[in-house]
């Protein structure tokens, strides 16, 4: 029970399975033995080709999902952009300064603070400070709920930059769980000023007005309108 | 190399009892040294009693020449003269405490009005503490 | 510290050799240039110029001068410069009492090196001993 089989006939198939391998593992996936013959080696010509074309489905599956996680991506990426746009813009808006008196400035902080907030609020104070010279702001947290280490010393930060810049910075508005918190975090707050409500505030910065000399309360309210700018 | 730092001199000016600096140069640390012994001298020479140090133009203030503005208070207190740093800028500021310098006890103004009428102020304040 | 960051697509922006005093401040105002161009906010660009002005005073006073060099390139996705300060003397021997606060090892430093590092966003040292030492910062844009 012997069969004829041409050696050299072998050995050109073999060559042929070797080839379309070898291109296969190269990235041609259209390579295929397309085998002719119907003999022993055919099954296993038939089988690597079978092997071909699973993996080609499979790639082209995998090309076409990765696109789709990649379209997704980007989306996501163009929305985080958008949200980290308006994330920003709520940031200015968040934290206006006004002078509300000759030399007092007041920055009403509402909400939660978080560190990159109290930044762009400690920045803007103090630009403002300079830029109208007032010498005397209230930074009144009475519509912040809840004040974390890293918040305390950014705000101890601004008053101390203030102070730098020659103005004085108080803080008023503490509520009884801040001052709980604060104390509870081991942060000293005694180099700061510090008001229970705005009103004290208020009053304590017409008082300092008042014994500054470059400012005369009594003028102010006779004259209030001359002295605007 | 002396030549040189002759060329950066920065000018002191004396009005009536005060001394005004305006420093308008990004400064080196021999600088720095040698414009604080001047300031230092002036004072003895001309017996002014404050001081006002300008900085409204200066982008950065590292802790080399921070140090060097509080150290001249202190030598200028030692001194009986009275120095006030003005016109610093927000971001120097912010910097400068993140530095870790936060300059206790250097008086600060504003601006150059400011700063004057702190120094007249103390002046007055001293002359009635003595009669 | 195993290494520095590092990454062949940084975009070399300038080169310079510390030896003088004046070679300080020269440096120091073209890292603010160079903040400037990448539109970072003023007091970045402040908090940047600084902590390598305070680096260049300690590679000039302790390190005999040396090598600076500005590089701008993406870490950690954020666009950022990178200044890279390389002394040949004679390094440091505790790298961790040098990095904490209000430690000085001459005439009456103690910000520098914790100091800079508080003022950018990254911050890589690596030091041998009669080698030298190199100071990487980086600051996100």
């Amino acid at each position: 029970m012997s069969k004829e089989y041409n050696i050299d006939k072998i050995a050109e198939r073999i060559n042929r399975i070797e080839d379309v391998l070898a291109s296969v593992a190269a990235g041609d996936l259209d390579a295929r033995i397309n085998a002719e013959a119907e003999d022993d080696l055919s099954g296993i010509e038939a089988a690597i080709d079978l092997l071909i074309d699973d993996l080609t489905d499979e790639l082209k599956q995998r090309e076409k999902m990765q696109k789709e996680v990649e379209d997704k991506l980007s989306k996501i990426q163009e929305q985080q952009k958008t949200i980290l746009q308006q994330q920003a813009d709520l940031l200015e808006l968040s934290s206006p300064v006004s002078k509300v008196w000759d030399n007092v400035l007041i920055l009403p902080v509402i909400g939660t603070l978080d560190s990159q907030r109290t930044q762009v609020m400690m920045e803007n104070l103090l630009e403002k400070i300079v830029e109208t010279g007032c010498t005397i702001s209230i930074l009144d947290i009475t519509g912040v709920p809840t004040v974390d280490t890293q918040v305390a010393n950014h705000l101890l930060k601004t008053v101390t930059s203030a102070r730098l810049l020659g103005a004085e910075c108080i803080i008023s508005g503490i509520s009884p769980a801040i001052a709980q918190t604060i104390v509870h975090l081991g942060i000293d707050l005694s180099t700061i000023k510090t008001k229970a409500t705005l009103q004290d505030a208020m009053i304590f910065a017409m008082k300092q007005n008042k014994r500054s000399e470059n400012v005369k309360l009594q003028s102010l309210f006779t004259s209030s309108d001359e002295k605007e700018e | 190399m002396n030549n040189d730092l002759h060329e950066k001199r920065i000018p002191i000016i004396k009005i009536g009892n005060f001394l005004i600096v305006s420093i308008q140069v990004d400064m080196h640390d021999k600088l720095a040294l040698q414009l604080q012994s001047q300031i230092l001298q002036e004072i003895e020479k001309t017996g002014a009693k404050g001081v006002l140090i300008d900085i409204s133009v200066l982008e950065m203030v590292d802790s080399f020449i921070g140090r060097m503005l509080s150290g001249m208070a202190s030598m200028a207190a030692i001194m009986d003269a009275a120095v006030v740093i003005v016109g610093m800028q927000p971001a120097v500021a912010i910097t400068l405490v993140e530095l870790g310098l936060e300059m206790p006890g250097v008086d600060t103004a504003l601006n150059m009005e400011y700063g004057m009428e702190m120094l007249e102020r103390r002046l007055n304040d001293d002359d009635i503490s003595l009669y | 510290m195993l290494g520095l960051t590092s990454d062949i697509n940084w975009e070399t922006l300038s080169k310079h050799l510390i030896d003088s005093e004046n070679n300080i401040v020269e440096v120091r105002q073209l890292v603010r240039y160079h903040a400037k161009q990448l539109s970072m906010g003023i007091i970045d660009q402040t908090r940047i110029t600084t902590a390598v002005s305070e680096l260049l005073r300690n590679m000039y006073n302790y390190g005999g001068g040396g090598e600076v060099l500005i590089e701008k390139g993406i870490v950690d996705d954020k666009i950022s410069l990178i200044i890279t300060c390389t002394d040949h003397g004679s390094g440091i021997e505790d790298l961790e009492l040098a990095m904490s606060d209000g430690y000085t090892s001459g005439n009456g430093m103690g910000y520098g090196l914790p100091g800079a590092k508080r003022l950018v966003d990254r911050f890589e040292i690596k030091s041998e001993l009669n080698m030298g030492t190199i100071v990487r910062v980086m600051k996100w844009k």
